[in-house]
């Protein structure tokens, strides 16, 4: 008897130990795998059968929404779950076109006047009526300092909502500002139902945080209704039978918190999960050579760059840092760092973002160049610095492909991590010399990617963490904003796009590719270049 | 019995004010400013004042820590920084798969560990010996984020052998047995290797010495000699490793939590440290500090059960 259980207890660890070698063993195998990249291109619109109504779909997510609020929280996580129960004004489409949403039609009555058209009959999914008085509330809610919006930037100019009647609504704003449809086509406009707003003001008076009902029992317009949320584990959303436009095919959709990259392909792979967001880089290869599940590419209206502090010695002149920004080789970086998946960014505007011209040439990876640049700035022995980067794998790599290619130069690079908290706050008071960080340009226009990050007046915490002062930038980007005439703001921002690549105030790196693991199961999902998934028309192929 | 018990938790007191002191000081000694992470890189000057305002960063430190000890006494741990939830409501409901993992690691942990520990230590010398304290060695080496990838890899995804596919188990969550089993393991194999070698040692030194040598030559037998004698003696220091261990596995279970996505406190923890959510963290390391004591008070009694010579009192 008692050796019968010892040689069971052998066993097991004998069978354990040889696991352990045998994980070993396989991992290297993978590893000597030739990575056949054509063969993971499988088309997933070959199926034009008809879509399936009904099931649920479960995206593993790395981290949780904050705030089921429109107003609220600025994270993508956040905007993800909201972008399905909440609707704006208008809509952004894949090219980041401005197209209709709870409004049919708009247009500049005057040049700081905007009046929008609504659509009758949308209810909310309160049972509460959509008209022009909770547009007023929202945009009203969103500027009130009370609540703290993060999110009210993005309107910020509008001085007055006016309700014209009960469908049509006009926006006065401060200054003639251009790019108003796509302000509204944000998250951030999404419109919330008005008794949940008068709510939520009331449990402010008790002692609330701001938006604390609102995030409890969110009620939008949108194809699904809220239906649980466990923090930190998992959002369910159903599919919402009264919806003014064509009913969504799932019956739910489960976002769940997975924070491990290789689990979120473990559940889609077990079948626990469909979507894994986001796919690291490092991880195409094994979805590409994993039967039953695909890799979603799409390019991004985001850009990754390593600015500089245009105040401090020695990045206060221009040429040291068009020197390093021809220094460094942004194509080896993309493919080494994030496995090819992006373009290599010539200014801070990707190619999707409206302003961006692609007759503007950057600086090109010239080494010779960059040290004549050096020497005519008076550091042809270099000189030291420091670089600073958060606490992510991919920036700290940056960071080190910058230290070793400016030690070329001559340049000493010192790597310092930073923890993201902390980081935002020096960057913001310009300690830093050199750092890595990225941009968003969310509303997919010039303005939104250009204003925040350049403008004088933005210096810190509203963006400009490079300290760039140009008086021809700065009137150039006030101009954009406020001049109503498409092909005049073209012009304008291409002009804006010269000269930044001239100060080169950072080397802009690349425009990200937004990267999902997907299960063959899933058809008909696409992803805005915002980040966002596009989940009306998805239904599941099983 | 009762007024040792009282006693001890009564000594908690200082200790978790003194837990209070540091982590409020910690939190505020760090940079970062929890209304700048809250309104996000591109808030404004104005609105992130207003946040701090609201949540009363502007007070000083001194009224700050007042206010958090007042709203321990009262039971209001306040409102979390990052989704204005009540503390409470987000930390009560972890609590459950924290305390579950980290107990049933601790069982795994123990059942192997000991019964190792005492086959390796009456075996001494021989190859069984030597293969359980490499097994051991393995055990301790091992990073457990990598254990729990690699059983991921083998008993979630699975292999064909046989025709059988291994894919018995679940990569993520908590509370079905599917879901349990590989984070338990993950957890629990330091923990074993550990009281392994423990037990090892500790039942080598209990072994030599001389009632046990009597009770041999009573003629006792020799399983009851090991089991009745040698390990009752043995276990007490290996009662206190598995006390500490089962703190250790609380604080320790983050990264387990994370790869297997599981909702627990360790993972708040370290999601609110990033977020500067103050109010969360500096009531969740008093919960942990209140378990890590509470564990001890309960080893401390089992002590005075395996050797009636230990006085509580």
């Amino acid at each position: 008897m008692k050796s019968m259980k010892k040689s069971f207890l052998f066993l097991v660890m004998l069978v354990a130990t040889l696991l352990v070698f045998a994980a070993c063993g396989t991992d290297t195998e993978e590893d000597q795998d030739p990575v056949d990249d054509e063969n993971g291109e499988e088309t997933t619109e070959e199926a034009t059968e008809e879509a399936q109504e009904g099931g649920e779909l479960v995206i593993a997510n790395l981290s949780d929404a904050v705030a089921l609020n429109p107003h609220g929280s600025n994270d993508t996580p956040s905007s993800n779950v909201a972008y399905n129960i909440y609707e704006a004004l208008v809509v952004q489409d894949e090219d980041m076109e401005v197209q209709p949403g709870l409004a049919h039609d708009w247009e500049m009555v005057e040049d700081t006047l905007w009046e929008f058209h609504l659509e009758e009959g949308v209810t909310f999914h309160d049972g509460s009526e959509f008209n022009a008085e909770v547009v007023e509330a929202n945009i009203n809610r969103i500027l009130d300092d009370a609540v703290a919006s993060p999110r009210a930037f993005l309107y910020d100019m509008i001085t007055d909502v006016i309700v014209v009647d009960d469908y049509t609504v006009q926006f006065e704003t401060e200054y003639s500002f251009a790019p108003l449809p796509a302000h509204l086509a944000h998250n951030g406009g999404g419109m919330i139902s008005q008794e949940l707003i008068e709510e939520d003001y009331a449990a402010m008076d008790d002692g609330e945080e701001p938006g604390s009902v609102i995030n409890e029992s969110p009620v939008g317009t949108g194809p699904f209704e809220f239906d649980y949320w466990n923090s930190g584990d998992e959002i369910r959303l159903v599919r919402n039978e009264d919806y003014w436009g064509d009913n969504a095919y799932l019956d739910s959709i489960v976002f769940r918190v997975v924070p491990e990259d290789g689990t979120r392909i473990a559940d889609i792979e077990t079948g626990q999960a469909h979507i894994g967001d986001p796919l690291s880089p490092s991880d195409v290869s094994r979805i590409e050579n994993t039967e039953g599940i695909h890799v979603n590419e799409t390019p991004s209206v985001s850009l990754s760059y390593i600015g500089f502090n245009a105040q401090k010695e020695p990045f206060d002149d221009p040429q040291v840092r068009q020197a390093i920004s021809m220094a460094i080789n942004k194509d080896a970086i993309i493919e080494d760092l994030y496995g090819g998946a992006g373009v290599p960014a010539i200014g801070p505007l990707a190619p999707e973002v409206f302003g961006y011209d692609e007759n503007v040439s950057g600086l090109e990876y010239d080494v010779d160049q960059a040290r004549e640049l050096l020497a005519d700035a008076g550091y042809e022995d270099g000189f030291e610095t420091t670089i600073w980067t958060n606490d992510s794998r991919e920036r700290i790599d940056a960071a080190t492909v910058v230290q070793d290619e400016l030690a070329d130069l001559g340049i000493d690079v010192e790597i310092e991590i930073v923890e993201w908290g902390a980081y935002l706050e020096n960057t913001a008071a310009g300690e830093h010399d050199m750092f890595v960080l990225g941009w968003s340009t969310v509303t997919g226009d010039a303005d939104y990617g250009m204003y925040p990050l350049f403008h004088s007046d933005n210096f810190g915490e509203p963006g400009n963490r490079t300290f760039l002062e140009n008086e021809e930038l700065d009137a150039l980007l006030e101009e954009g904003r406020q001049n109503p005439d498409p092909e005049e703001r073209q012009e304008i921002y291409s002009e804006a796009q010269e000269i930044l690549v001239e100060e080169a105030p950072m080397l802009y790196i690349h425009h990200q590719e937004f990267l999902l693991a997907v299960s063959d199961e899933v058809q008909g999902l696409w992803q805005h270049p915002t980040g966002i998934l596009m989940l009306d028309d998805v239904y599941l192929d099983q | 019995m009762f007024t040792f018990i009282v006693r001890r938790l009564l000594q908690t007191i200082p200790v978790l004010i003194g837990v209070t002191i540091l982590t409020f000081g910690m939190m505020r000694l760090i940079p970062g400013d929890p209304a700048q992470i809250m309104a996000g890189e591109s808030a404004s000057p104005e609105q992130i004042e207003l946040t701090r305002e609201r949540l009363g960063l502007n007070d000083p430190l001194p009224v700050q820590y007042m206010d958090y000890v007042t709203g321990i006494v009262t039971g209001d741990l306040g409102t979390s920084v990052r989704n204005g939830r009540p503390v409470s409501g987000e930390i009560a409901p972890r609590l459950r798969p924290t305390i579950e993992l980290a107990f049933y690691s601790t069982l795994l942990s123990v059942l192997i560990g000991v019964t190792a520990g005492v086959i390796a230590a009456v075996r001494r010398g021989k190859l069984s010996d030597s293969l359980i304290m490499l097994f051991a060695l393995f055990g301790l080496s091992m990073p457990n984020f990598w254990l729990g990838l690699m059983l991921i890899q083998y008993f979630a995804i699975g292999f064909d052998v046989g025709g059988i596919n291994t894919g018995w188990f679940l990569a993520s969550g908590w509370g079905t047995w599917q879901q349990m089993v590989l984070p338990v393991i993950t957890l629990g194999t330091a923990g074993a290797a550990i009281i392994a070698r423990m037990t090892r040692s500790s039942m080598l030194e209990v072994i030599d010495q001389d009632y046990i040598r009597t009770a041999r030559a009573k003629g006792v037998k020799e399983r009851v000699v090991v089991y009745r004698h040698a390990l009752k003696n043995a276990l007490i220091p290996v009662v206190t490793v598995v006390g500490l261990q089962f703190g250790a596995l609380l604080g320790g279970a983050v990264l387990t939590e994370t790869v297997f996505a599981i909702n627990g406190l360790g993972r708040l923890m370290v999601d609110s440290i990033n977020a500067r959510d103050f109010p969360i963290v500096q009531s969740g390391v008093l919960v942990f500090a209140f378990l890590f004591v509470l564990v001890n008070i309960i080893v401390d009694i089992l002590y005075g059960f395996l050797n009636k010579r230990i006085d509580l009192n």
